[in-house]
């Protein structure tokens, strides 16, 4: 460059000099007074009350405004991801709750939760689903083959390559079908299943979601898999313009995932957090749980609409109970993405 | 030295407060229970294994495809070459969700490979293309044309010019480039997570899961232990093979470089196609996705302001885009002032020995929030910024924060060469006609860097812009992010989901594009820096 110095630096300090200042100025301007702002965000505040949930949980507004009329609380929720990761969330900041009641913490993860003194008193039922084999009932037919009975029957030759699954490392209805093959075949045979399973060209994607929305046929994504891992309570969504639902469940050997509420250790509106818990429970917001969730309302007094009765009744016999499956999930995942991986 | 010492004390208590305390936080919960068994685990190490060896491949493959295409787009001149160094600069400043989600697409269109570790491969060298052209062409522009050309005359074909001349000349710029690279691709997540589907596991996945799912927090420090030393390594040889001061330049000189012609056809025919399809093709996917999927065109982009099928989301798209609107604003602020401080302070001319290794020694510590996972450090604010003394954790200012000390290294890496290139007449003359080191540094030294200092706000704002990691753990219901609700759209298909999310990606494209090719255009020939510092 030759040098041009005085007039450079001149032209430097009278136009773009003062630009750049500008902006330096701003910045400096707009990080000092979100800064002030953050030291004077409130911490509490006794009119409301968090409900910490997972990520699927639906209230409709109605029922909302209905609680908050009530008991006079503003009502604000708090969708700290799914399952797992709201109650390890839970777990992590026990010190200073993020909340004032829980919901969603499943009977998987009770144990997990007692250890960490997470609430106040015994967590409440609230719901429940089955994780169910579902199938394509249109597509056995055109097939004329046989539906699957069991969870056996998935190995069969008849039915290789017809099969999706959610990854239990990844996916908590993938996790229950694990836990519903232990308690089937026992510790000693349910990575033979697997390893027969994989033979059968079992398809595994991350959530249930993925499954059932893009990978199975029976429903909206209109994918290749007849058969998938789901719920009992599925097929009542899928109910045609002919009045009958397109698909159906394998209702042995299910697994049952019950959703329980409580009142989150070192709330500040523990009063506020009962009076929620009480209000989950009422039969207006149980009746409200096969609509809204998908799931079994835990009080048996609620009549299920009609198409649930018809299509989507629970299932016939549950496996797994016994399992301890807080405790053991680490091992048992470990074997299971040693052959999956 | 007092009032250096001075100076560093804001950057520093920044980085302390903002990341070695929540980071040493978390850590030290990890190490208290039996981390130690991870580090001798089978599994883990076949974990990292795979997390090194696909860096491995992934890197060789970018730069070997990059040396060309730096040539191409940056030593060379051709009608278009602007669009076209827009274009590949979009993947690297896409979020990974939606890149790793353009794989899908292509993945299931292709049908030629199912094995996810050719996608996780081919999305990374999509990711670092545009790193690496951009860091080795813009090198190589500053070089002296001289000795090619002579080496030309003499006869030399194309092939050995580059060969014997200029990739001796450019092994500064390829080893800074690699290393980079390298070190992207051993902390990616979002396109392990969705490419992978939940099987293929990375060091960066596995301490997500062990940390999120199953609440093992040695097992996440003691990999987190392992990723960190990774970063360390590929930072040591940054550091020795190369010089310090390579940067990476968004701008374009276009100086004195020559046109393409039939010679440079070996060039072309590796960089065409590189574009062509492994850059354009994913995104083109996207888009036309946008268009055909779901309930069409139009209804996909109302229904950003829906919050999905079976409300799947907590806010709507748009209103998440607002979300990550303004944690930009915030977090790219932040970055740049305490880039630019300590920039400006390492820049600080010295010739004492220890100042010089102190130098080193910051300038380490301030690019180390690159190498750590977003993840570890994520759960390091939850269990951090909980209450007392700083409830950060309600505020939704955590998120920008979070992200502004992620943003801090590029800012760094590229402030801090273009001080060091500057010509240092300027700043002796004002010191001659009375003004003080800081007003000569406001005055003279940031406006002649402007367009690094332009550069450094667009990579801050679109590193706030497309971060996940952090964000899916600490913008949970009305806080989340753009990616974070891509994240669930992807993951939770079914209905009108899909549809929106790819929406919503394009609109994220087209935005991108529009961001870089405007900031190219502002970036008119200036003073070539020189590349030797104090030469």
């Amino acid at each position: 460059m030759p040098a041009q110095g005085g007039p450079l630096t001149r032209a430097l300090l009278n136009e773009e000099g003062t630009k750049v200042q500008k902006l330096f100025k701003a910045a400096t301007v707009a990080v000092i007074s979100s800064l002030a702002l953050a030291g004077c965000a409130p911490t509490s505040d006794p009119t409301t009350v968090v409900l910490v949930t997972h990520d699927s949980f639906v209230m409709s507004e109605e029922l909302q405004s209905k609680f908050e009329t009530e008991s006079g609380y503003e009502l604000k929720l708090v969708k700290a991801g799914d399952t797992g990761s709201m109650t390890n969330k839970l777990i992590l900041t026990k010190e200073q709750p993020i909340g004032d009641a829980v919901f969603g913490i499943d009977n998987t993860l009770l144990d997990l939760a007692a250890e960490n003194e997470l609430t106040t008193s015994k967590l409440v039922p609230i719901d429940f689903a089955d994780v169910c084999f579902n199938y394509d009932i249109n597509w056995f037919a055109a097939k004329k083959l046989p539906v699957p009975e069991s969870i056996n029957d998935l190995a069969l030759p008849q039915y290789k390559k017809l099969t999706v699954v959610s990854n239990p490392a990844t996916s908590s209805s993938g996790m229950a079908f694990l836990a519903t093959s232990i308690a089937v075949f026992g510790e000693e045979g349910y990575l033979n299943y697997w390893t027969q399973l994989k033979r059968n060209g079992v398809k595994i994607v991350a959530g249930w979601e993925d499954a059932y929305f893009s990978e199975f046929s029976g429903s909206s994504g209109r994918g290749k898999y007849p058969i998938v891992l789901s719920y009992s309570s599925s097929p009542a969504a899928e109910v045609r313009e002919n009045g009958k639902s397109q698909t159906a469940s394998i209702r042995t050997d299910c697994y049952r995932q019950t959703e329980f509420a409580g009142v989150l250790t070192g709330a500040s509106n523990p009063k506020g957090a009962l009076e929620l818990i009480e209000f989950l429970k009422s039969s207006d917001f149980q009746a409200s749980l096969p609509e809204n969730m998908y799931v079994y309302p835990i009080d048996s007094n609620i009549a299920l609409p009609d198409s649930w009765s018809k299509f989507a009744p629970s299932a016939l016999t549950l496996v797994g109970e016994e399992l301890d499956v807080a405790g053991n999930r680490k091992q048992w995942l470990k074997a299971w993405s040693a052959l999956f991986e | 030295m007092n009032k250096r010492l001075v100076g560093w004390s804001i950057p520093l208590v920044f980085l302390g407060v903002l990341f070695f305390w929540p980071l040493v936080n978390i850590l030290n919960r990890g190490f208290e229970g039996d981390w130690a068994v991870h580090l001798v685990d089978a599994r883990d190490w076949q974990i990292t294994w795979f997390t090194v060896w696909q860096a491995l491949v992934s890197t060789a493959i970018t730069i070997a495809l990059a040396v060309p295409g730096a040539y191409i787009l940056y030593r060379k001149n051709f009608v278009g070459q602007r669009f076209i160094r827009s274009l590949i600069t979009i993947p690297f400043m896409l979020p990974t969700i939606v890149v790793a989600t353009g794989f899908t697409i292509f993945r299931d269109a292709a049908n030629l490979w199912t094995d996810p570790i050719v996608w996780i491969i081919a999305a990374h060298v999509f990711l670092n293309y545009a790193l690496a052209v951009r860091t080795i062409g813009s090198y190589w522009m500053s070089l002296d044309l001289q000795t090619e050309e002579a080496a030309a005359m003499a006869g030399a074909g194309r092939l050995r010019t580059v060969f014997s001349i200029s990739m001796p000349q450019l092994k500064p710029a390829i080893i800074s480039a690699t290393a980079s690279t390298f070190l992207y691709c051993t902390a990616s997540y979002g396109v392990i997570l969705v490419l992978g589907g939940g099987q293929i596991q990375s060091l960066e996945t596995e301490i997500a899961s062990a940390a999120n799912t199953l609440l093992d927090l040695p097992k996440a420090s003691a990999l987190a232990l392992i990723q960190t030393l990774l970063s360390v390594v590929a930072f040591g040889i940054s550091q020795t093979g190369g010089r310090a001061n390579i940067g990476i330049e968004l701008g374009d000189h276009d100086g004195q470089v020559k046109r393409v012609d039939r010679r440079d056809w070996l060039a072309i025919g590796i960089t065409l196609p590189v574009v062509a399809f492994l850059i354009a093709t994913p995104m083109i996917q996207i888009v036309w996705k946008a268009f055909t999927e779901g309930s069409g065109f139009v209804q996909n982009f109302v229904n950003l302001t829906s919050l999905g099928t079976r409300n799947v989301l907590n806010i709507s798209v748009l209103d998440a885009a607002l979300n990550s609107f303004r944690n930009m604003l915030i977090s790219a602020s932040i970055a740049l002032l305490v880039g630019v401080t300590v920039s400006y302070l390492l820049a600080l001319p010295t010739k004492k020995r220890s100042t010089v290794l102190i130098n080193r020694v910051l300038d380490v510590m301030f690019l180390l929030p690159l190498g750590i996972s977003t993840v570890v450090l994520g759960f390091g604010y939850l269990v951090t910024f909980g209450g007392y003394p700083l409830p950060l954790r309600e505020t939704w200012l955590v998120v920008p924060l979070i992200q502004s000390v992620m943003a801090v290294p590029l800012v760094v890496r590229l402030i801090y060469p273009a001080l060091v290139a500057l010509d240092r007449n300027h700043i002796e003359a004002a010191a001659t006609a009375g003004a003080n080191r800081w007003q000569s540094f406001l005055l003279i030294e940031l406006p002649m860097v402007r367009f690094s200092l332009y550069t450094a706000a667009a990579f801050a704002a679109l590193v706030s812009l497309g971060e996940f990691g952090a964000a899916s753990l600490l913008a949970y219901g009305d806080q989340a992010t753009l990616p974070t609700v891509l994240y669930s759209l992807i993951s939770k298909p079914g209905g009108d989901n899909y549809g929106m999310a790819m929406a919503a990606s394009t609109l994220i494209i087209v935005l991108t594009f529009a961001v870089v090719f405007v900031i190219s255009r502002e970036n008119r020939p200036e003073p070539k820096p020189k590349r030797n510092g104090f030469a």
